[in-house]
C-alpha cells in the first residue's frame, strides 16, 4: 500500500516489530523487515556532483552501498557525527529490484513491538518532515515515535530526480 | 538427469541451429548449390528433429521431417535451391523458432493457436510439393510436382523380402531354420539376412530347446510365390511368415512394417540393412504415411499426432543418418563445451572478489614489511592477474553472429520497402562481452532499419544521381584500444545539416542565435525532443527513435556519433567498452578520494611544476596546447592541494585533455561495480571499485568527461573535430 492510498483510506502503519533510532533528538522507527544490518559509521567515500543528502558510498563486504544523511533528506540540518553515530543498512524491494541503501542516524535504540493500538495515523499537517515519508505515529512509553515509510525515504527514483536537479545547479554554478 | 535442464539445452541449441540455418540459407543466395552450406542446413534441421524426438515433440519432429526430406533431395541434386525454396525455408525456420518459443513458454503443442496452426499446415503443404519419389531418376526442375503415392510404381528392390518369426516350438517340432535357408538356396540366393534376437532372453532364462529367432531375408529368386511359401509349410502354424514379391509398392512395405511385432523404427532400419529398401525409399514410405495422415483433414490433430507418435516415422530417418551425424559432430564436441552464462558470471564475480582480496593481502604485506610475505603475495597477484585474463575472455563472443542476423533483416526489409539493398559485413570476428552483444541487438536493428528506410534513396533517385542501382548498408566492427567500434554505414542520400538545424530551431531545441558546427547539428538527431513522428517523411526521417538508441548505448557506457555527407551517405559510429566487469585502471588521488582512470585512456603522466604553467585552462605540452582540468575544482573538493601536483594526459577518440591530480598511485586492476540507480545521473563517473584497503574508489568515465569539457567551449582546437554531444 502506498503512502498515498494509505492516507486516502485512513489506514495506519501495520503493527509488528520496529527498529527505533534517534536523529536530531527525535525518535523514529522503521519496520524491522527493511533493516538488513547496522554498522559503525566510517570509511565513507564521498561522491562528487551529487546533492548533499547523499553522503557517499561505503564498501559493505564487497558491495558498494550509497549512504544518505537522513537529516538532509528531510530538509533539516546535516547530522553531526558522534561516538554513537551508526549507519542503518536498509533493503527495500522496489519495482521488482532490490535496493540497498544506508542511512546515518545519531543512535540506534531498540527493536520494539508496536501493536495496532499504539499506532495512530499520520497527522495531515505540522511536523518538520514531509508527511508522505511518514507511515504513522507510534506511542512508546509516553513518547511519540515517527514511523517512517522506508520505501519513500530511500526511493531511488526521487533521488535520481534530486540528482539531476543537483547536477543542473552544479553545472550552472560552474559556468 | 533433470529433464527441465535438458529441455532448456534443447531450446537453446535449437535456437542456435535455426540461426545457423538462416545464415546458411542467406548465404545460399550468393553461392547457390554450395554443398557445405546445404549440408549445414540439413544438419540443423536434422539435429532439431532428432532432439525434438527425445522430448516427444511430435509436431516439431513431423514438421522437420518433411523439411529434412526436401533438403535431402536437394543434397542428392534432385532439387535446386532457388529463390522460391529459400524463401520457403526461411519461413520454415521462422515457424520452427516459433514452435520452439512455444515449447520454451511451456505451451502445449497439441493445441496451437489458430494462426500458428494455419502456418503450420500451409508450410507442411508447401514443403510436400517438393517431395517427388526418390526413385524418379529424372531431376525435378523448379516446377513443383505433386506425386500421388498410393498408386506409385514399385520400389527398386528386385528381390523377394521374407520376414520370418519362428514360433517357440519350431526346434522341438524338429524343424531347423538353417535347414530352411539351405532349402531356399536351392532355388535362389539369399542376398542378405538379418537375424532378430529381440526375443532372446538372458542366459539364465534361456531354454535351449525353444526357438527365439526371427529373420529378415532379402532373397533373389525366379521362383514363384507358391514355391517360396512352400518352404515354410511345416513351420507356418506357429510362426509368422510374410513374403513380399520384388518391386512391391511402398504401401505394402508400410503394411509389412506395421504388422510385424517389432518396433517400426527398428524394422525400417533392418529392411534397409537387408537391402530391400534404400534409405530414400524407406524415408519415402514413412513419409507417405505421415503425409497421408496430414492430408486427411477430417481427422482431429490430436489423433493424427497420436498416430504419428505411434509410428515414429521421423525417428527412423534419424537412425538412418545417425552414423553420419556422429561423424560430423565429433570434431566439434571435442573442442566446445556449452556452459550456462550464469555460471560464467558467477565465476567472473568471484575473480573480481579475488582481485580485491589479493590487493588487500598485498597491501597488508607491504605495511608489515615482511619480505617473504611480500614475495608470496606478489606471486599470488601475478597468478590472480592470469586467472583474470583467462576468465574474462570466456564471456567474449564474436559479434559476427549478431551481424549475420541482419542479413535476414536487410533481405526482408528491402523486399518490404521495394528497394534493392545489399548488406556487407566486415570485422565479424571482433570479440566483445556477451552481455554487451545481447544488448546491442535492438539499437543495431534500429540503425540498420533507419539506414534502409530513410538512408538509401529510391531507385529513381539513385539512378538520377549516377549511383549504382543497388544500395549498400555496411556493418563493421573493430577494436580500438580498450573499446570496440561498431559502424553502420550506408551509401544513401546523407543528411542535410541545414534542414536538421531548421527543424531543431522550429522545435525550440536550438535558439536562433546559436551557431553550431556540422557535427553538433548531426548530434541533434539524438536529442529526445527531436524525434517525433511527424517529421519522418519530410526530413529523410533519420530522427525517429535515435534518442532511444543513444540511451541504450549510454547504458553500456558507450558513445554514439554520426557523420554524413549529403548525397553520399551516412555513417553511425558506436564506441563501446570491451567488458563491463574488470579493467586495467590507473589510480590517482585527489584530496581524500581515490579515482581510477581506465589505463587504455591514459596517454602519459607529467609533473606539474607550478600553477603558472596553466594559462586559461591550457597547458603547453610537446608544442601543443592541451586543455586541462583540475579534478579538485571539478569535484568541489575544498581540501588544500599538495605542493606538487601531477597531470594525467587522457585521450579518447581524438579528444585529449589533462587532469590535474594530487598524487599518482599507479596501475590497479579494477573490478567495476555498477553505479546503481541513485548515481545513474552522475555523468563523469563510470562506476565504483574497491581498493585493497577496503575503501571505495570512483572510476572516471573519460569519454564523457572529455565531452563535457569540450562541449561548452567548442572553440577549443582539437586534433579532429569530433564530439559526442552529451549536452
Amino acid at each position: 500500500m502506498s503512502a498515498e492510498t494509505r492516507r486516502l483510506t485512513g489506514a495506519t502503519a501495520p503493527s509488528g516489530q520496529y527498529l527505533t533510532f534517534t536523529l536530531a533528538k527525535e525518535l523514529f522507527a522503521v519496520e524491522i523487515r527493511a533493516v538488513r544490518e547496522i554498522i559503525e559509521y566510517g570509511h565513507l567515500t564521498s561522491v562528487p556532483m551529487l546533492p548533499p543528502s547523499i553522503l557517499g558510498v561505503i564498501n559493505l563486504r564487497g558491495a558498494v552501498v550509497p549512504v544518505i544523511d537522513l537529516g538532509l533528506r528531510f530538509g533539516n540540518a546535516a547530522t553531526c557525527i558522534g561516538p554513537r553515530t551508526c549507519i542503518v543498512i536498509l533493503e527495500v524491494e522496489q519495482n521488482g529490484s532490490t535496493q540497498v541503501l544506508g542511512m546515518v542516524v545519531d543512535a540506534v535504540n531498540e527493536v520494539r513491538d508496536l501493536s495496532a493500538a499504539e499506532i495512530e495515523p499520520t497527522p495531515s499537517f505540522g511536523g518538520r518532515i514531509r508527511t508522505d515519508f511518514i507511515l504513522g505515529m507510534g506511542k512508546l512509553d509516553d513518547r511519540l515515535v515517527v514511523m517512517l515509510d522506508v520505501g519513500r525515504v530511500i526511493s531511488a527514483d526521487e533521488m535520481v530526480l534530486l540528482n539531476q536537479a543537483g547536477e543542473l545547479t552544479h553545472e550552472l554554478d560552474s559556468r | 538427469m533433470d529433464m527441465d535442464e535438458v529441455l532448456k539445452t534443447f531450446i537453446a541449441e535449437s535456437q542456435e541451429l535455426l540461426l545457423q540455418m538462416e545464415d546458411a540459407l542467406l548465404q545460399l543466395e550468393h553461392t547457390p548449390g554450395d554443398a557445405d552450406t546445404i549440408n549445414a542446413i540439413f544438419r540443423a534441421a536434422h539435429t532439431i528433429k532428432g532432439s525434438a524426438g527425445l522430448f516427444g515433440l511430435d509436431l516439431i519432429v513431423a514438421f522437420t521431417h518433411i523439411a529434412e526430406s526436401v533438403l535431402d533431395r536437394v543434397r542428392s541434386n534432385e532439387l535446386q535451391f532457388n529463390a522460391e525454396l529459400t524463401a520457403l525455408f526461411l519461413q520454415v525456420g521462422d515457424h520452427l523458432a516459433r514452435l520452439i518459443a512455444l515449447v520454451d513458454a511451456g505451451a502445449d503443442l497439441n493445441t496451437l493457436e489458430v494462426e500458428v496452426q494455419a502456418t503450420h499446415e500451409t508450410l507442411s503443404e508447401q514443403l510436400s510439393y517438393y517431395l517427388a519419389p526418390a526413385t524418379a531418376a529424372k531431376p525435378v526442375a523448379s516446377q513443383p510436382t505433386r506425386i500421388e503415392r498410393g498408386n506409385a510404381s514399385g520400389l527398386s528392390a528386385d528381390h523377394w523380402h521374407l520376414s520370418l518369426r519362428f514360433g517357440p516350438d519350431t526346434l522341438r517340432n524338429g524343424m531347423d531354420p538353417l535347414g530352411l535357408f539351405r532349402y531356399l538356396n536351392t532355388f535362389g540366393r539369399i542376398v542378405s539376412i538379418v537375424p532378430l534376437l529381440d526375443r532372446l532372453p538372458s542366459a539364465a532364462e534361456m531354454d535351449p530347446e525353444t526357438c527365439y529367432l526371427g529373420f529378415e531375408i532379402a532373397f533373389a529368386s525366379d521362383a514363384d510365390k507358391a514355391t517360396i511359401d512352400g518352404t515354410f509349410e511345416f513351420v507356418r502354424e506357429d510362426s509368422l511368415i510374410r513374403i513380399l514379391p520384388p518391386h512391391s509398392k511402398s504401401d505394402e512395405y508400410l503394411e509389412l512394417i506395421r504388422t510385424l511385432p517389432e518396433e517400426d523404427m527398428r524394422l525400417g532400419e533392418i529392411l534397409m540393412r537387408c537391402g530391400t529398401l534404400t534409405a530414400a525409399e524407406l524415408q519415402e514410405v514413412l513419409l507417405a504415411q505421415v503425409e497421408g495422415q496430414q492430408r486427411d483433414e477430417a481427422q482431429p490433430i490430436g489423433q493424427v499426432l497420436m498416430e504419428q507418435s505411434l509410428v515414429q516415422a521421423p525417428v527412423i530417418a534419424a537412425a538412418l543418418q545417425k552414423q553420419q551425424q556422429i561423424k560430423d559432430n565429433r570434431s566439434n564436441e571435442n573442442s566446445l563445451i556449452r556452459v550456462d552464462a550464469n555460471k560464467l558470471d558467477k565465476l567472473i564475480d568471484l575473480v573480481g572478489e579475488l582481485i580485491i582480496a589479493g590487493a588487500g593481502a598485498r597491501m597488508t604485506a607491504k605495511n608489515c614489511g615482511h619480505s617473504e610475505m611480500l614475495e608470496a603475495t606478489e606471486l599470488l597477484s601475478r597468478l590472480v592477474e592470469e586467472v583474470r585474463d583467462s576468465a574474462l575472455p570466456l564471456r567474449m563472443v564474436q559479434i559476427g553472429a549478431t551481424f549475420n542476423r541482419f542479413q535476414r533483416v536487410v533481405r526482408d526489409v528491402s523486399k518490404e520497402i521495394g528497394k534493392d539493398i545489399s548488406l556487407s559485413i566486415s570485422g565479424g570476428e571482433t570479440e566483445l562481452d556477451k552481455s554487451v552483444v545481447e544488448r546491442m541487438g535492438d539499437p543495431l536493428t534500429h540503425l540498420v532499419r533507419n539506414a534502409m528506410d530513410h538512408g538509401i534513396e529510391s531507385l529513381q533517385t539513385r539512378q538520377a544521381n549516377g549511383k549504382p542501382a543497388q544500395g549498400n548498408v555496411c556493418l563493421n566492427a573493430c577494436h580500438d584500444g580498450g573499446n570496440i567500434i561498431i559502424e553502420v554505414t550506408d551509401d544513401g542520400g546523407g543528411l542535410d545539416p541545414q534542414r536538421i538545424l531548421a527543424k531543431a530551431r522550429e522545435r525550440g531545441l536550438v535558439s536562433d542565435s546559436q551557431t553550431l558546427t556540422e557535427q553538433e547539428i548531426f548530434n541533434l538527431i539524438f536529442e529526445p525532443g527531436f524525434s517525433t513522428a511527424d517529421q519522418v517523411s519530410n526530413l529523410s526521417g533519420r530522427g525517429v527513435g535515435m534518442d532511444v538508441v543513444k540511451r541504450n548505448i549510454s547504458a553500456l557506457r558507450g558513445t554514439i556519433e554520426l557523420s554524413s555527407t549529403l548525397g553520399q551517405g551516412t555513417r553511425v559510429r558506436i564506441r563501446l567498452p570491451l567488458t563491463l566487469a574488470i579493467i586495467d585502471g590507473f589510480l590517482v588521488n585527489v584530496g581524500q578520494a581515490g579515482y581510477v582512470i581506465p589505463l587504455e585512456q591514459v596517454e602519459e603522466c607529467i609533473e606539474l611544476h607550478s600553477d603558472s604553467a596553466i594559462t586559461r585552462g591550457h597547458l603547453e605540452l610537446h608544442g601543443q596546447m592541451l586543455p586541462v582540468v583540475r579534478l579538485r575544482e571539478l569535484f568541489d573538493d575544498d581540501s588544500t592541494p599538495p605542493r606538487r601536483e601531477s597531470v594525467v594526459v587522457v585521450q579518447q577518440g581524438g579528444l585529449r585533455a589533462g587532469l590535474v591530480v594530487d598524487q599518482l598511485v599507479g596501475e590497479f586492476q579494477t573490478v567495476i561495480k555498477p553505479l546503481g540507480k541513485v548515481f545513474a545521473a552522475c555523468r563523469v563517473l563510470g562506476g565504483f571499485t574497491i581498493l585493497g584497503d577496503g575503501s571505495v574508489a570512483l572510476i572516471l568515465d573519460i569519454p564523457r568527461l572529455l565531452t563535457q569539457l569540450a562541449a561548452p567551449r567548442s572553440a577549443v582546437p582539437f586534433e579532429t573535430k569530433q564530439s559526442y554531444a552529451h549536452e
